[in-house]
């Protein structure tokens, strides 16, 4: 207040300096206001407006920008609170502190982000409602009941996550189950604050017929559409999936310009936990992406086609660049925890991390080729077509299947090598349960190449219904029966080689922040794609655009306006990080000259750390 | 210079801008944002390397009355409206369909009445049908039939028509709405061949040949 104080009278006092300035900024003012103005002089056309323009940015781009990070922030807003929870839980029933002290960190990541996250969301809502009238007024008067509930649960977050936040300290002990509690209530209000206005966005492009009836039973048969559900299935994971990521990336940035010791071997941790989540959450992502793609296939074939074979269809091949550079990332990341933190290991490793990365490379290479190949005219004739004779077999749809589905088992064996590296297992089935897992685990990949194999000589119906289906089933099952086989192993395992913390490489650090800038990417991309596959409709089928901007733009400007938005951002990420944790420079530079508390930096028992060093909660 | 080119020079320059950050820049956040940038410009570089197809709307489709000049020009109308404003096909297929969410309405018009259709559409709760065409029990749907004439969907009394004549020649029947009728309607009321219908009125949907059975 004194320093806003002591600018007034400097300003006030020097009106010689002053008053040019008022007239700069009266004509900025001016300027801002000068399309408010003209609309209030339009008021008796206010009802027939259809849309508003901003002249030279134009109304599409500027809503796209604002929606997309309104849309970034939120998916990490409430994407956190799902693992804060679970780290918490974790440090209470094991009664360890640095499962505590992590949950809170990442509790003081969502704070700072949440009052941004909401900021943006006003402004998308003034921007949508002034920008875009009739288009407004037909979703509100259809859902209108469900604006009030999104109110309602917006207000119960935000006081859930004050009294979360605030009373961190204060509810440990005998009063931490009801801080556990706040937890799981603020995870309740956050999916219901996704799922609601997920129906907003996917009745625009799945609508319902909605008959006559009460305003609540209107809007709740308008929420009810065919992909509401896929979708909030695919962005409760994805939530995850984003928070993880960028955690990890918080964590390597932060390892990246640590000074010391401790700094370095925390935020190695918090790094790898940060990708541990993001690729816990993005082994099964890719199958509720299937479910989401059969729905739209069911509700519309012709928007199901426009999305896979039509003006789209090249997306996808970018889809895959960027999952197969975040599947290499992840792994890439592994290998380097496996090599540089259990000393003496590397050698160990080194056939069947060689060995994974070519697999994962040559389903990368599998993906990414297209259906259809860029050709000159003299090549397309030498080729018969824009079909390869040969590469054109990797462009369908069971390729594609076959080999997401082996680089998601590829992963998931990377994370099973890390975990159980440095250590031996002492249980006496687990000779007999090891070789149950190598049989099954080939088998499983047998059983997955055969049957994408097998669909190229079946209906498409059938492939697609039941091949594609059982390939996916046969690695959750996969999955499922190795997580917790490997957890027994580990239960009783010896630790030959302690984890060493933070002597991971530099590059480390830049393929944590190059695992979320692919996330971010792959959001914005798959948000084009949603968007897009409505073509010039605000509602499909229902609400036609008649804008200037009712085409859909090509790859490339998308591709540039992606990356713009990915910038900014992380920029933005950036920004709350600083300031979050500005308090706790204060609080270091406060500290210095007093003994640290490493505690927090032990490795964590799936990390092959011993589950004795971490500090005990009261 | 046209907007790809100009694109991939923006895309060069940052790539290019987070190179030389990488190289020359020793302060670690900010070889961080050079890297970031250098991702971001090359991804952005691929995407503008890949074939370019902007998705342009279609012509805004008008009921223009005066281009109407046979029924055949009806049906044409109604067939734009029974895929769009009608928002028909977002529930009915025409033709069997394992996604449609209401009644297949393949031959419909060739089985009812145009006043009888007429009344289903704005009338939609008057009678409810039951769909014997499966096995097991009569099949019920899970949307609800809308009132066709008012919002949010509010099809006037000529585009009515028009729809009545698509589902005509789509069931190879002959289309019986007259164009003078709907000339001479006002979009709100009904050409005045066309009578609400009722149960008794409907007499030729015969339950025992139709696949469609009348619910008490």
């Amino acid at each position: 207040m004194k320093s806003q104080g002591q600018w007034l009278c400097k300003g006030f006092s020097d009106s010689s300096r002053w008053i040019p300035s008022f007239m700069k900024w009266s004509a900025f003012l001016a300027l801002l206001l000068f399309p408010v103005m003209a609309w209030a002089g339009g008021a008796t056309q206010a009802m027939s407006v259809e849309y508003r323009d901003i002249p030279g940015i134009g109304s599409r781009n500027i809503v796209w920008v604002v929606a997309q990070q309104h849309l970034l922030l939120a998916g990490f807003v409430l994407g956190v609170p799902i693992f804060a929870w679970v780290c918490e839980l974790v440090g209470w029933k094991t009664k360890e502190a640095r499962y505590d002290k992590l949950a809170k960190e990442f509790t003081k990541l969502l704070t700072s982000a949440y009052a941004t996250t909401a900021l943006f969301g006003g402004i998308l809502l003034f921007l949508l409602i002034g920008l875009y009238p009739k288009l407004m007024a037909y979703l509100t008067d259809m859902f209108f009941p469900s604006f009030l509930v999104y109110c309602l649960l917006f207000l119960a977050e935000t006081a859930t996550l004050y009294m979360y936040w605030y009373g961190w300290d204060y509810m440990q002990g005998n009063k931490k189950a009801f801080h556990l509690f706040l937890g799981f209530l603020l995870n309740l209000f956050a999916i219901g604050i996704m799922i609601v206005p997920n129906s907003w966005a996917t009745f625009q492009a799945s609508p319902v017929v909605v008959a006559d009836g009460t305003a609540w039973e209107r809007a709740w048969a308008a929420m009810q559409n065919p992909t509401w559900w896929p979708v909030n299935i695919h962005r409760l994971i994805a939530n995850v999936v984003l928070g993880g990521f960028i955690v990890g990336a918080y964590a390597g940035v932060r390892y990246l310009l640590a000074v010391s010791r401790e700094e370095r071997e925390h935020y190695d941790w918090m790094g790898y936990v940060g990708n541990f989540i993001g690729v816990f959450g993005m082994l099964p992502l890719p199958f509720a992406g299937y479910w989401l793609m059969r729905e739209i296939y069911q509700y519309n074939q012709q928007m199901g086609i426009t999305l896979m074979g039509g003006f789209l269809a090249w997306l996808f091949i970018l889809q895959a660049m960027l999952i197969g550079v975040l599947f290499l990332g992840a792994n890439y990341y592994f290998w380097m925890g496996i090599t540089h933190r259990i000393p003496g290991s590397e050698g160990q490793y080194r056939k069947p991390v060689m060995a994974m990365l070519i697999v994962l490379l040559l389903c990368l290479g599998v993906w990414m080729t297209p259906h259809s190949l860029v050709a000159s005219l003299e090549e397309a004739r030498k080729m018969g077509g824009t079909h390869h004779p040969l590469l054109g077999v990797f462009g369908v749809m069971s390729a594609k299947m076959t080999v997401s589905n082996l680089m998601i088992l590829v992963t998931f064996m990377s994370f099973i090598m890390y975990w159980r590296a440095g250590k031996v297992e002492t249980a006496g089935w687990a000779k007999a349960a090891k070789a149950i897992m190598g049989a099954l685990l080939v088998l499983a990949g047998i059983a997955v190449v055969v049957l994408g194999v097998w669909g190229y000589f079946v209906p498409a119906i059938i492939r697609i219904n039941y091949f594609s289906v059982a390939q996916v089933l046969i690695v959750l099952f996969i999955m499922i029966t190795f997580t917790p086989l490997t957890a027994l192993l580990m239960k009783s395992a010896k630790t030959t080689t302690e984890m060493v913390w933070g002597k991971m490489p530099i590059r480390a650090g830049y393929s944590l922040v190059l695992n979320a800038v692919m996330v971010i990417l792959l959001m914005s991309l798959m948000g084009y794609a949603r968007s897009s596959s409505r073509v010039h409709w605000h509602i499909y089928g229902v609400m036609r655009d008649t804008s200037e901007y009712a085409y859909s733009p090509a790859l490339g400007y998308a591709a540039a306006f992606m990356s713009l938005n990915t910038f900014v951002f992380c920029l933005l990420v950036a920004f709350i990080f600083w300031v979050a944790t500005l308090g706790d420079k204060a609080k270091a530079k406060a500290n210095e000259g007093k003994p640290l508390d490493i505690a927090g930096h032990a490795a964590p028992a799936m990390a092959g750390g011993s589950p004795a060093a971490g500090e005990k909660l009261e | 210079m046209s907007e790809v080119a100009l694109l991939q020079i923006i895309g060069l320059c940052v790539v290019g801008m987070g190179i030389v950050i990488l190289l020359f820049i020793k302060g670690m956040f900010l070889r961080v944002i050079g890297f970031v940038a250098m991702v971001l410009g090359t991804f952005s570089l691929i995407a503008l390397s890949v074939p370019q197809m902007a998705s342009l709307p279609p012509a805004v489709e008008t009921f223009d009355l005066a281009s109407v000049k046979s029924p055949d020009d009806l049906a044409s109308i109604g067939q734009k409206i029974f895929f769009s404003k009608g928002q028909c096909a977002l529930c009915h297929s025409i033709g069997p369909s394992e996604s449609a969410r209401c009644p297949d309405l393949n031959g419909v018009g060739a089985k009812l009445a145009p006043d009888f259709i007429y009344e289903s559409l704005t009338q939609p709760q008057a009678y409810i049908y039951l769909d014997f065409r499966h096995e097991g029990l009569p099949k019920e749907y899970p949307a609800r039939m809308p009132y066709i004439n008012k919002d949010p969907i509010g099809l006037t009394n000529q585009e009515i028509y028009s729809v009545i004549a698509f589902l005509q020649k789509m069931s190879g029947e002959p289309i019986s709405i007259k164009v003078e009728d709907i000339m001479n309607a006002d979009g709100e009321s009904k050409p005045k061949d066309l009578k609400v219908a009722s149960l008794e009125q409907s007499s030729h949907v015969n339950p025992q040949e139709s696949d469609v059975h009348i619910q008490e």
